[in-house]
């Protein structure tokens, strides 16, 4: 089991760049993207365990890759961010089993809990 | 008079026409009937009197006395036939010819006796011959009397068929006549007012919602008008309403979009912060300063999109002044000039003399212009040509300004969507906000803006702008 990697989608270069740095600070081991077709490309190569997803991108969106990664890798956890905090469309990625749901601007600390909650998980 | 009654009224007339000249037929008719049946009887009684006078030469000739009773004979015949058919020969000739007739024949019959009396006298050589010369006098008077009157009445006969004739003629000169005036009248009466009401609803179909103004008139024509003009209210109020839902939703998609737009960056901002915190003693000196840089780089990603926010709430506060469109047309070129020298686009131009001034504000309309002509730059890349026409679209008194690329057009799926606010199909660096701007300035402007794209023949925008002479502020004084 892969332990300890982080896969994150954002098409904000930024947040792919910081939580890397700030992660892999912890000891995480952590790989960016800037859409949801390549992540979901590169997952078929290499198993992670928490992938961190921004919501709203070009094509391959947010609750997609939700989807697929539940769907075929349900050992997975997956977290959203999103800036745009719609609560039906939170409730939808409730529904489809998301880990958590954060709105930016992200706290860097409470996602380092919810990312700890995770690997603990199993 | 509504126009059922007029067509009532016309049939009204010209049945009452035909009825009356149907009428002099019928009695034109019933007087030749009458005459014929005259000259019938007529005839029979004039060969009568012929062979009464052919019985009077015969008993002149050989002095019969029978010959006399037979003349008597005839006579009774005669004026008993004449009793039989009296009515007709009065209604034929009158009361007084059928009298002079009968008193006649009365004479003759005198004369007859008279004959008779002096033969069996055995008056002289000369008495006979005065009696003779009386009869045969009498004879002729009645003869004579009776083909007269049975000539005149064929004459009758003739006059009253050629008087028929004319009267029937021009009877149906009138009656084709007054239908055709008739109809003229309704068809003419009808056909301005349809041409009114289809005027009016073309005026309708372009947005202008004024009534026909005029008094309509009291018929079922002024009944579409006001139908007509019930159905311009309606859908002007109906107008306003979707105008206001839209802007209440493009409030909503806007402010969505506001907080989706700014959230990205402050996220940045605040990522970036925080980490900065955690590995702030890992850093060098020059990663800090990129840190930094990248922090001003949000920020100034978040003032252009307040300014694209204000510059809308802005385009509410014109400065309108009396312009022309070539000339707004050509201060974008000299602004957008250099983007085409550096790129390979070339610029055609087809600006349309004489144009009518518009009245507009000017760094308004420049700045639709430089976000449209950049757009197609943008577009097309390196290569291209970059259309700019203008021209006067007379019918709707309207200035259209034409922006044309030869870029791969916008796909059909976001034609719909690419004047919503924080719309962008534009990699990176689109706000999503200059088209929405544009728009919102133009329709303050009271023109329109809109966009034909494929893939073929490119993207064009029409900027259409009311001419100065339509928009009411413009002659009365400048602002």
């Amino acid at each position: 089991m892969a332990s300890h990697n982080i896969m994150i989608i954002d098409d904000e270069k930024i947040v792919g760049d910081m939580a890397r740095l700030s992660l892999e600070q912890e000891g995480y081991e952590v790989e960016t993207f800037l859409d949801g077709r390549s992540a979901l490309d590169r997952l078929e190569e290499k198993t992670f365990k928490v992938v961190i997803t921004d919501l709203k991108m070009k094509g391959v969106d947010g609750l997609e890759v939700l989807r697929t990664v539940k769907k075929l890798y349900p050992e997975t956890v997956v977290i959203m961010i999103t800036a745009f905090a719609n609560l039906d469309v939170a409730i939808e990625a409730l529904r489809d089993d998301v880990h958590d749901f954060f709105p930016k601007p992200v706290k860097l600390k409470e996602l380092k809990i919810s990312i700890q909650r995770a690997m603990e998980k199993n | 008079m509504k126009i059922t009654h007029k067509v009532y009224f016309s049939n009204a007339v010209l049945i009452a026409l035909i009825v009356l000249i149907s009428a002099f037929a019928l009695h034109d008719l019933d007087q030749i009937l009458t005459k014929f049946r005259f000259t019938v009887i007529a005839d029979q009684l004039n060969a009568s009197f012929l062979t009464m006078r052919l019985a009077e030469k015969n008993y002149f000739l050989y002095g019969d006395l029978d010959t006399l009773s037979e003349i008597d004979e005839m006579i009774g015949t005669a004026t008993s036939s004449m009793e039989a058919v009296k009515a007709d020969i009065i209604r034929a000739v009158g009361h007084d010819n059928y009298k002079k007739l009968n008193r006649k024949l009365v004479a003759y019959g005198h004369r007859v006796d008279e004959t008779r009396q002096a033969a069996k006298e055995g008056v002289g050589l000369e008495g006979k011959r005065r009696t003779q010369m009386r009869l045969r006098l009498a004879g002729r008077h009645l003869k004579e009397f009776s083909e007269n009157i049975t000539e005149m009445e064929r004459d009758r006969v003739g006059r009253i068929i050629a008087g028929s004739k004319t009267i029937l003629f021009y009877s149906f000169l009138g009656v084709v006549f007054f239908a055709l005036f008739f109809t003229y009248l309704i068809v003419n009466n009808i056909g301005l007012s349809l041409r009114k009401v289809v005027e009016f609803t073309q005026m309708i179909s372009r947005g202008n919602y004024e009534k026909i103004a005029e008094r309509y008139p009291n018929n079922e024509m002024g009944a579409v008008i006001s139908a007509v003009n019930t159905m311009a209210e309606d859908l002007q109020n109906r107008e306003k309403e979707i105008l206001q839902s839209k802007r209440l939703a493009s409030i909503g998609i806007l402010v969505a979009g506001v907080a989706h737009e700014l959230n990205n960056p402050l996220n940045n901002i605040s990522m970036m912060a925080q980490t900065y915190v955690e590995v702030y003693e890992n850093l060098q000196k020059e990663q800090r300063i990129e840190f930094m840089q990248r922090v001003e780089e949000e920020t100034e990603r978040l003032r252009i999109i307040i300014k694209n926010l204000l510059d809308f709430s802005r385009a509410k506060e014109r400065h309108l002044v009396e312009n022309k469109a070539n000339n707004v047309v050509q201060k974008t070129i000299a602004l957008v000039r250099n983007m085409l020298n550096i790129s390979n686009i070339q610029l055609q131009l087809d600006l349309a003399d004489d144009l009518p001034t518009i009245y507009v504000d000017e760094h308004q309309v420049q700045q639709v212009l430089v976000n449209i002509t950049t757009n197609a730059i943008q577009a097309m890349g390196d290569t291209g040509v970059l259309f700019l026409r203008s021209h006067y679209i007379s019918d709707v008194d309207e200035i259209e300004i034409e922006v044309r690329d030869t870029g791969s057009g916008i796909e059909s799926k976001f034609l719909d969507h690419i004047f919503d606010p924080f719309f962008t199909t534009k990699e990176e660096g689109g706000t999503g906000l200059g088209l929405w701007v544009s728009y919102g300035i133009i329709k303050n402007h009271g023109g329109n803006l809109r966009v034909e794209s494929s893939a073929d023949d490119g993207t064009a925008f029409f900027i259409t702008l009311p001419s100065c002479k339509s928009v009411k502020e413009c002659c009365n004084g400048k602002s």
